[in-house]
């Protein structure tokens, strides 16, 4: 039998439906795209932006696209994945039944449930710098907006967020759905402003604009504008004294907060040119922090229901294509309005300025929407459009919980977590799963609030390996995706039964090729976050490895308590996955 | 002694869990399977002559060219594995069928029958002289007439509407009847009418709560069971990501008002959940029949008053 999907389907009938209950249309492609819009967040990808600042040699305009691509047969892997096994769960679901219900629970314990304790300051932190502290700024609160950057400022945001996240996930999907629709388009309508500011806007005007804010701001009385001028080589870059200090130009200040800025650019080594770098290895290196945020268009499969057909296999893909190109777009766009206007080396500047501990506005983070903000000197002007671009982070703090509680759901109903652990109340809250995260979040955002500060970066220990966030999510994916490459095999009875093209070379399904290249990508960047040979993503301290390692433990710890005592009860726990014989 | 139960539901006609149902007491260690109805499938595949030996149809929106009797009979198994009707027909005859409605819904009725006999006939085959009991009762998308070729198998029971004994002193009370759809199926009606039949068959058990259980299509209404995506009842398009609670609240007050110790339900085949309603477990283990696997429920009766050893399985 030759089955072709590209065939054009012909004007004939080629199904007859009686009636029959739940025969009914799908979701709508835009809930979808909804979904891996906000997955793929701005605000990640700005705060990624930063990050990439560690890897100067590096070309960030390089790093997204082949970030972009691979991403894309991520996309390829999860629509499969969807198609063919479309259960609440997930990934758990999936790495249970096509490996073994221990690594499903294990690794996907990690991925869906743990380190989602860790996304919660991370969220309250990224709040806090790029959207309530500028807000702050602007409204003269200052004495509030030091506060917020204080160990228990963050800890405080975190319980906001906590409790946001938690408020999200018990009024249910249909308010939070409609909440994210206003979220999503008020947030663009704030980017739309911003690219529109900054096309009618020139260079030297966005830098006077920035210079009057800083000085109206963080000047005066405030007292928090730096314009210290530090020393520079002949190749621009800043001298450092025998302890590693930055060499003070005594007697001597910047003229203005851009001024500075453009010194911080050029002294921390940033190219002149997002292009600069080219292929190189050093924007191979820049590509783990751009998983941070390119990752996810896949976030929403935990919750897809019953999906039926190779149309919702290409639907899933085309949502999820759009989830990924969109955000990409806007933020390449973005990156190329700042270049033209302010030159990619301030801009840089900009995004390093935090990092160094030398940002001229009181070493606040220098928020792309606050300084785009700041074109128009209004300071109602300047609130309204951080926080309306702001709700395309809110709109995505209901997800922090909400896949988490599906997998505490699946491997509950599988009997590996006790019956209550799906508990829900007659108002629908799953009340014993997000105690299972709420607890666990307010001690991990303790952790990265209150742990030793490291004084070469100037943040706590736990917030130094920021990036296990996105190991543990990165781990999963790599076994979700070997799923995907062996199913053929493993799983020959949901392959054959899918709607998944089955065409390939040599007995290989083009599917298994897929992703198995999605997988190498997977590892080369499981194997440069654990090399770290640049020393920039600090997850192979020994503080990240015993974090890691303490999450991986708890998982296996939980299952083998779980197979002893319903081996005990005469329910063997590995046979819920097994596959009942056919014939 | 502990009697174990495996319920499972909503096969939709795919042929390959049906067999896999047949086959899950051996691979469970079962002792009783209970299917809890909707066993016809919603769709007939047109197999379309395109030449001498050579035929094709579209399935999930692939076009499949088949050539020969041996491609022919994989592809009708293939079809069948999906919950699909297979039916090999010519140009003319696909649109006959197209054009007349009641032509077309004797084809169903034909293929309905003819299928279910099919699975009759391979289940007494397997089942004979293996001392497994096996109930089925049909569901809200099951037409009526499919009872009495069910009641002619030599080793399956017919839930509907009855009360069977069960090992070990318990008793099963079943109905594939719900509360009303947006489809019009033929097991459907008001709920004072649903609560009436249930209290009616409820009425002929003659065993306490604690050794009575249910097997009720319809979910309890308001409980993780009965969650679905929302419906427009005009277009049957599915509302956003909007969703609400579509069981039974005749059922949810038969449960409440009689308390058995386990009710088993399906027609819901996204809310897979276990729930307690005061001293009932209720348990919906869903359906992935389009997956061509079985979801199902492992259950331990094991004489206590509170029932804890269970499992949702996938297999």
């Amino acid at each position: 039998m030759a089955a072709d999907a590209g065939a054009k389907k012909p004007a004939e009938q080629t199904l007859f439906v009686r009636k029959a209950s739940g025969l009914v249309k799908g979701w709508s492609s835009m809930d979808g795209f909804r979904y891996s819009f906000f997955s793929v967040n701005l605000f990640l990808a700005i705060w990624s932006f930063a990050y990439a600042t560690f890897i100067p040699g590096g070309s960030l305009f390089w790093a997204i696209v082949i970030t972009a691509i691979f991403i894309v047969l991520e996309i390829v892997v999860y629509a499969g994945l969807i198609s063919a096994m479309p259960r609440a769960g997930g990934d758990y679901v999936w790495i249970t039944r096509i490996f073994h219900s221990s690594i499903g629970f294990v690794i996907a314990g990690v991925g869906w449930w743990f380190i989602l304790w860790l996304w919660t300051p991370i969220y309250a932190d990224m709040g806090v710098q790029t959207t309530v502290k500028p807000i702050f700024r602007i409204l003269g609160l200052h004495g509030a907006a030091d506060w917020l950057g204080t160990a228990t400022g963050i800890f405080v945001a975190s319980l906001v967020v906590i409790a946001i996240a938690s408020i999200l996930v018990a009024v249910g999907m249909k308010t939070y759905a409609n909440f994210q629709k206003w979220a999503m388009w008020i947030g663009l309508a704030g980017v739309i402003v911003c690219g529109i500011l900054l096309l009618v806007t020139s260079g030297d005007s966005f830098k006077d604009k920035f210079n009057q804010a800083a000085e109206k701001y963080y000047g005066g009385d405030a007292g928090l504008l730096d314009l210290t001028k530090y020393e520079q080589d002949e190749a621009g870059l800043f001298v450092y004294d025998d302890e590693g200090n930055m060499v003070v130009v005594e007697g001597e200040t910047h003229a203005g907060a851009f001024e500075a800025i453009e010194a911080i650019g050029a002294g921390t080594g940033m190219p002149t040119s997002t292009f600069s770098g080219g292929l190189s290895w050093a924007t191979w290196a820049i590509i783990p922090f751009m998983l941070f945020w390119m990752a996810w268009p896949n976030w929403g499969a935990t919750l897809y229901g019953e999906v039926r057909g190779a149309k919702d296999f290409r639907k899933n893909i085309y949502q999820m294509l759009g989830g990924l190109f969109v955000p990409t777009i806007i933020a390449l766009s973005f990156l190329g309005l700042m270049t033209w206007k302010v030159g990619y080396q301030a801009f840089m500047g900009t995004m390093a300025a935090f990092w160094w501990g030398i940002s001229p506005i009181g070493g606040d983070y220098i928020s792309p929407t606050a300084m785009i903000s700041w074109i128009v000197p209004n300071a109602a002007f300047q609130v309204i459009l951080v926080a309306a671009i702001s709700l395309l982070l809110f709109g995505w703090f209901g997800t922090l919980f909400l896949s988490s509680t599906r997998m505490i759901f699946a491997s509950a109903f599988d009997r590996i977590l006790p019956e209550r652990a799906a508990k829900v109340t007659s108002g629908g809250v799953p009340t014993v799963a997000l105690l299972l995260m709420t607890i666990p979040s307010i001690i991990v955002a303790a952790l990265y609030a209150y742990t030793p500060v490291v004084e070469e970066r100037g943040v706590t220990i736990v917030k130094l390996f920021t990036y296990d966030a996105t190991f543990g999510i990165i781990i999963m994916f790599l076994f979700s995706g070997l799923a995907f490459m062996v199913m053929k095999w493993r799983a020959r009875g949901i392959w054959e039964n899918s709607a998944l093209p089955k065409s390939g070379v040599a007995g290989i399904p083009w599917m298994a090729i897929i992703a198995a290249v999605y997988c190498a990508f997977l590892v080369f960047n499981i194997f440069m976050f654990v090399w770290d040979p640049d020393g920039v993503y600090y997850i192979n301290l020994w503080e990240s490895a015993v974090f890691m390692g303490i999450l991986y433990l708890a998982g296996v710890v939980i299952w083998l308590v779980a197979w002893m005592v319903r081996k005990k009860q005469g329910m063997a726990l590995e046979a819920v996955a097994k596959e009942i014989p056919v014939e | 002694m502990t009697t174990r139960i495996f319920f499972a539901t909503d096969v939709h006609g795919s042929e390959v869990c049906w067999r896999k149902f047949i086959n899950s007491a051996k691979h469970y260690e079962a002792d009783v399977l209970i299917l809890g109805g909707d066993m016809t499938g919603k769709a007939i595949i047109p197999i379309v002559k395109t030449g001498p030996d050579k035929w094709r149809y579209h399935m999930q929106d692939l076009s499949h060219e088949v050539t020969g009797a041996d491609d022919l009979a994989k592809a009708e198994r293939l079809i069948r594995d999906h919950g699909y009707y297979p039916v090999a027909l010519t140009p003319e005859e696909r649109d006959e069928y197209t054009a007349d409605e009641d032509k077309l819904e004797e084809l169903f009725h034909e293929q309905m029958r003819k299928t279910i006999q099919d699975w009759v006939e391979w289940a007494d085959m397997k089942l004979e002289g293996s001392g497994i009991q096996c109930i089925v009762c049909p569901g809200n998308d099951d037409r009526h007439d499919i009872d009495e070729i069910l009641a002619k198998s030599t080793t399956m029971q017919v839930g509907e509407g009855n009360v069977l004994d069960l090992p070990e002193g318990y008793q099963l009370a079943s109905s594939g009847w719900t509360n009303l759809t947006p489809w019009d199926t033929p097991r459907e009606e008001d709920e004072p009418l649903l609560k009436k039949r249930i209290m009616d068959i409820v009425a002929q058990a003659t065993v306490p709560p604690e050794r009575l259980v249910f097997g009720l299509h319809a979910p309890p209404y308001d409980t993780q069971l009965d969650v679905a995506p929302k419906i427009d009842w005009e277009t049957l398009t599915v509302q956003g990501q909007d969703s609400a609670h579509v069981g039974s609240t005749a059922v949810k007050e038969v449960i409440e008002e009689v308390q058995p110790i386990l009710s088993l339900h399906g027609h819901i085949h996204e809310s897979r959940a276990a729930v307690r309603i005061g001293r009932t477990l209720a348990i919906n283990p869903g359906s992935s029949y389009v997956e061509g696997m079985v979801a199902g429920v492992v259950v331990d009766l094991d004489g206590k008053k509170k029932l804890k050893r269970y499992r949702l399985t996938s297999g």
